[in-house]
């Protein structure tokens, strides 16, 4: 699978209902996110940052996922 | 586990630098995009800021901002102590007009340049595990 497809999933199983998409900003291993969730309500960027990073962070750590940039809002 | 030492030394310079970038390389010469991207935003309010390189302790620094903050990636920014997010969110904040009250740049206007302080770090097992230096 496709490390793009891969994260997809993974935030996507992470953050049920979310809307996300993912754009190789280069080389397969430089991904942005954008993530819609209502699990983001309430908290602060940081957080929801957080969310996001914890979803992928098996990737992050075996270095597939070299650079993540992730952009968030609530849903709607 | 952290290194506890190396721990304490983060988490006091964290305390005693009112904005504190933790960053792959130096303001001057960044070793990384999204550091400099860091580095880009903070320069345009002319803010008094101190960096940390942590490429010369990159793990050991990982699993301290991990145990600190719940922040394993560089950039970091802190301000009064607390973790304002990597380079998304301060590009984020940054755009949506907040960052100048998270920075308190009601100053920026009468500072002209950007006075900086570089630290380096080194590697923990090593004597010292974080040497403070001013440029």
């Amino acid at each position: 699978m496709a490390l793009t497809d891969d994260v997809k999933t993974l935030i996507e199983s992470a953050l049920p209902g979310a809307t996300v998409e993912v754009i190789d900003e280069g080389g397969g291993d430089h991904l942005r996110v954008e993530v819609s969730a209502s699990q983001f309500e309430g908290l602060s960027l940081i957080d929801q940052h957080r969310l996001v990073k914890d979803a992928v962070r098996e990737r992050s750590d075996t270095g597939e996922l070299h650079s993540l940039t992730i952009k968030t809002s609530g849903p709607g | 586990m952290a290194d506890p030492n190396l721990k304490d030394k983060i988490e006091e310079l964290i305390r005693d630098n009112q904005i504190l970038l933790f960053m792959k390389g130096t303001p001057d010469s960044p070793g990384c995009g999204n550091s400099m991207r860091a580095v880009n935003v903070l320069e345009s309010y002319g803010v008094e800021y101190a960096a940390l390189d942590v490429l010369p302790a990159l793990q050991p620094l990982r699993e301290v901002t991990g145990e600190i903050a719940d922040w394993t990636t560089f950039p970091q920014l802190y301000v009064n102590g607390q973790l304002v997010g990597g380079a998304d969110i301060v590009e984020e904040l940054d755009e949506s007009g907040e960052l100048a009250g998270v920075l308190g740049t009601d100053r920026a206007e009468s500072a002209p340049q950007s006075a900086k302080q570089e630290f380096k770090a080194e590697n923990p097992q090593q004597s010292p595990p974080m040497q403070i230096e001013n440029s």
